[in-house]
């Protein structure tokens, strides 16, 4: 019991950081560009399913955690640019176009990747005993390396220039304007850095879930959760969301049916939108 | 002539955090007056409308409608006790024509909406659309999107869909905003037409207008009445004055 | 300019043609089309029921599927278990989704734009994720197969088994449920709706409770979303938890989009041409979500309004 209950706290704690990321990525998206990323888990998927394709070529995993996120990015930089520009303002019109981006993507996800899900090999292979059973070291890693991306992200919002930028058009858009702020550029490599997130997550969830052409669209779902709970906008809301409701679930899945959590979180979230539609930990 | 009370505040309050928007305010318009209100900005004037129009409401202090207290009633519920109003940044159905806007406002006393009749059997609400048209002047214009009208235009549609849900009280919140000098005697002249002995409270920041329309004054300052009196007893106001001056 | 009379009889004939084509269709077309027809049929009366509260009212919900699902299992599962009839399974597919919708909609409408169509997904995913638990009752994710028993008019009995009768009583009730929505929206009603979705706080102002108007738009367009998952279930014989899942709303959304939302006749006309564009394009591509999401992507950057909402700016 002892050790189920410890495997469940870190694997909990371990997706948490990683529905984290994922849940950062949409809130920078809606913080500042006021956009429902409905493609969001789509891209998340992107994320996993490049990385699926550089270890058939390398074999090398750290590669395509470098690699298939930036290619996502790219697509990200596409959409904005391409797509998004021209229908920022109008916050309903952007939720059905990213859905209409969603659908897109996992279709041709479905096409090229097919319909399997498939495993990656884990890259780290060794285990450490936990009580009497073996825990994976390559989940310890990945949570190292969510945490160590959200103190990097942090460090950029708070000591760069375009972070200060991103922050001061999430203040008051009209002021930033005023500033001589390039509003539209930083609307762009937020949507990007948003992009790069979903993926990078994407690639660290393949080894733990498996790839499939869908995995994004339960994700998203999970990332709304967190972002509402935590609070629109509010970055540091979203990330103590993540881990708690991992932990929570995780933990609870151990007590009761995995549905049974599903609907009591989902019902919490409809009460947390009804009474605080600000968030916990919104002001 | 003004008669009895319509509308009483008495000791009204309304703070956003800690600021004191409303502060005690208390005054008593009578029917058939027409009552500016004026006070520099941030003096809590359009609060005070939004008060008694039931979009905020108030922290403490009641609200009396004809002897009937509205304090805690809603937005809808208030215009049906016959209160309307117009805001200080046009508010219209943007999209629909200026007759679309006029009908929407002329049927809004109807108590029950059959889903399957024919507006055009309304004879009654599209005889008062008509003639809320005409009243306005923009009949030749009702056809058109009200987006596309001058700004004027548009201020004036706002005051003919306030009057056609036929109100007691009208309150207006700066009708005239934005509007040249031409443009503001223009709607004064138009809004003359249009009233009927309506009871009005005007917030209104132009002196002239407000001079020439209002029956009294009250002034607002950081939320409480200043003052209150015809306008030569206002202008003769040595506190008002100070306010006014910034002296 | 036409004369009026000419503008009034305008609507009149070209409904009573397009019925009278589909009509005919049976006649001298073989089983396939009449099937793919009454698909098409059943996706437009979802499709004009999302626009009822969309295209008119501005609420954007992503959980009408929640509705329609519901409507699926109002006709299978009484036919199936309790012996009930298939009338008073089509009956039920529109008050037990419209019951189901007052509920939702009673919370949902406390809401406004994104969080308002955050609930409604929220609301469809419980729906969904208890449809495929609790299996006893739905069958789940593999669903409920279930044979019809005839419909009892009165005059006539109604074999649902056979593809031609079923295609005839979609066409009816579709046709019927076309015209009870245009009504509306053309009544005073419809204009109250109009009147929230162009300015809220205008409407409130001059005594309309918003709220409540949202909540009965609300509650018709369950019901309506629900007849058409009840009509759905009885021309595949087949109701699935499945249905339930949000992203089958995402059908309501593109036709209406594609074709014109707020216009009825735009989300029917988008349910006809996509339907039809994804079964041609199926054995070329084998990629139809690819073509939806593409077209809808493309409506909504280059004719926002629609394909019917683009033919009358021309018009103009």
């Amino acid at each position: 019991m002892a050790s189920n209950l410890a495997v469940a706290v870190l694997n909990g704690i371990v997706w948490g950081l990683i529905m984290a990321l994922i849940a950062l990525g949409l809130n920078l998206i809606f913080g500042l560009l006021h956009i429902i990323n409905m493609a969001h888990g789509a891209l998340y998927m992107l994320g996993a399913v490049f990385s699926w394709y550089v270890i058939e070529l390398t074999g090398n995993y750290w590669l395509a955690l470098c690699v298939a996120p930036l290619a996502v990015g790219l697509i990200g930089l596409a959409l904005e640019r391409g797509l998004l520009r021209t229908i920022e303002d109008k916050p309903l019109v952007t939720i059905i176009c990213t859905f209409g981006i969603m659908l897109v993507l996992q279709q041709l996800a479905l096409t090229y990747f097919g319909g399997t899900a498939r495993r990656i090999a884990l890259p780290i292979p060794g285990r450490f005993p936990l009580f009497d059973l073996q825990y994976p070291v390559m989940r310890i890693v990945i949570a190292a390396i969510s945490a160590a991306v959200m103190v990097a992200l942090w460090l950029f919002l708070n000591r760069t220039r375009y972070g200060l930028w991103m922050r001061a058009v999430v203040q008051d858009r009209e002021m930033a304007v005023a500033l001589g702020i390039p509003v539209h550029k930083v609307y762009m490599w937020t949507f990007v850095l948003g992009s790069v997130l979903a993926a990078f997550s994407g690639v660290l969830a393949a080894p733990i879930v498996s790839v499939d052409f869908m995995m994004g669209r339960e994700i998203l779902i999970m990332a709304f959760i967190i972002v509402i709970v935590g609070g629109m906008g509010n970055l540091w809301g979203s990330v103590i969301t993540a881990v708690v409701i991992s932990l929570i679930h995780g933990v609870g899945s151990i007590f009761v049916v995995p549905s049974t959590a599903t609907v009591f979180s989902l019902g919490f979230m409809i009460l947390v939108l009804l009474v605080r539609p600000q968030g916990l930990f919104g002001e | 002539m003004p008669g009895d009370a319509i509308l009483v505040l008495e000791k009204v309050c309304r703070n956003f955090g800690g600021l004191m928007a409303v502060n005690f305010a208390s005054l008593s318009v009578r029917k058939g007056e027409l009552r500016a209100l004026i006070g520099p900005n941030g003096a809590g004037k359009t609060t005070l409308l939004n008060l008694i129009t039931g979009i905020h409401a108030a922290t403490a202090g009641r609200i009396l409608f004809k002897g009937e207290d509205i304090t805690r009633l809603t937005p809808d519920r208030i215009s049906h006790k016959g209160i309307s109003r117009t805001l200080q940044i046009t508010s219209l159905f943007s999209g629909l024509t200026v007759y679309e806007n006029i009908w929407a406002a002329a049927q809004s006393r109807k108590r029950f909406f059959n889903p399957l009749a024919r507006p055009e059997a309304w004879t009654d609400v599209r005889e008062k659309t008509g003639r809320m048209l005409e009243l306005t002047g923009l009949a030749d214009k009702a056809g058109a999107v009200c987006s596309e009208l001058s700004y004027g235009d548009q201020r004036i549609l706002e005051m003919g869909i306030a009057l056609s849900t036929d109100p007691e009280l009208l309150l207006l919140d700066e009708p005239t905003a934005g509007l040249s000098t031409q443009e503001s005697m223009a709607l004064v002249k138009r809004m003359r037409a249009m009233l009927r002995g309506q009871t009005i409270v005007l917030v209104e920041h132009d002196m002239g207008v407000v001079m020439e329309l209002s029956d009294r004054l009250t002034v607002l300052h950081y939320g409480e009445v200043l003052a209150e009196g015809t306008p030569a007893e206002i202008m003769a106001n040595d506190e008002v004055r100070k306010v006014y001056l910034g002296k | 300019m036409l004369p009026d009379k000419w503008k009034a009889a305008a609507f009149p004939l070209a409904f009573v043609l397009v019925a009278a084509v589909l009509a005919a269709v049976p006649f001298f077309e073989d089983l396939f089309y009449q099937t793919f027809l009454t698909e098409v049929l059943v996706w437009a009366l979802f499709a004009i029921s999302f626009d009822l509260i969309f295209g008119y009212v501005g609420l954007l919900s992503f959980g009408q599927a929640l509705f329609f699902g519901l409507g699926g299992y109002a006709v299978a599962i009484p036919t199936l278990k309790l012996g009930m009839g298939t009338g008073s399974g089509l009956l039920l597919s529109v008050a037990v989704p419209a019951a189901f919708a007052a509920f939702v909609g009673f919370f949902s409408v406390r809401l406004t734009g994104i969080h308002f169509v955050i609930i409604t997904i929220i609301f469809a995913l419980i729906g969904s994720t208890v449809g495929e638990t609790w299996t006893s009752l739905t069958g789940g994710a593999d669903g409920l197969v279930f044979m019809p028993p005839p419909l009892d008019l009165g005059i006539a009995q109604l074999d649902l088994m056979d593809i031609r009768t079923t295609y005839y009583l979609v066409l009816a009730i579709v046709a019927i449920s076309y015209l009870f929505l245009r009504r509306m929206v053309r009544s005073p009603l419809g204009k109250v709706f109009v009147a929230i979705r162009e300015n809220e706080e205008r409407a409130r102002l001059i005594g309309y409770d918003v709220r409540r108007y949202k909540l009965l738009a609300f509650v018709i367009a369950g019901g309506l979303s629900g007849l058409a998952g009840g009509l759905y279930t009885l021309s595949l014989k087949y109701a699935s938890a499945t249905f339930l899942h949000w992203s089958v709303s995402g059908h309501a959304v593109v036709y209406a989009i594609v074709g014109g939302a707020g216009t009825l006749v735009g989300p029917v006309l988008g349910a006809g041409l996509i339907m039809a564009l994804e079964h041609y394009l199926v054995n070329l591509l084998q990629a139809t979500d690819l073509v939806v999401g593409a077209v809808l992507v493309s409506t909504l950057l280059l004719a926002p309004m629609g394909i019917v909402g683009f033919l009358r700016g021309r018009r103009k």
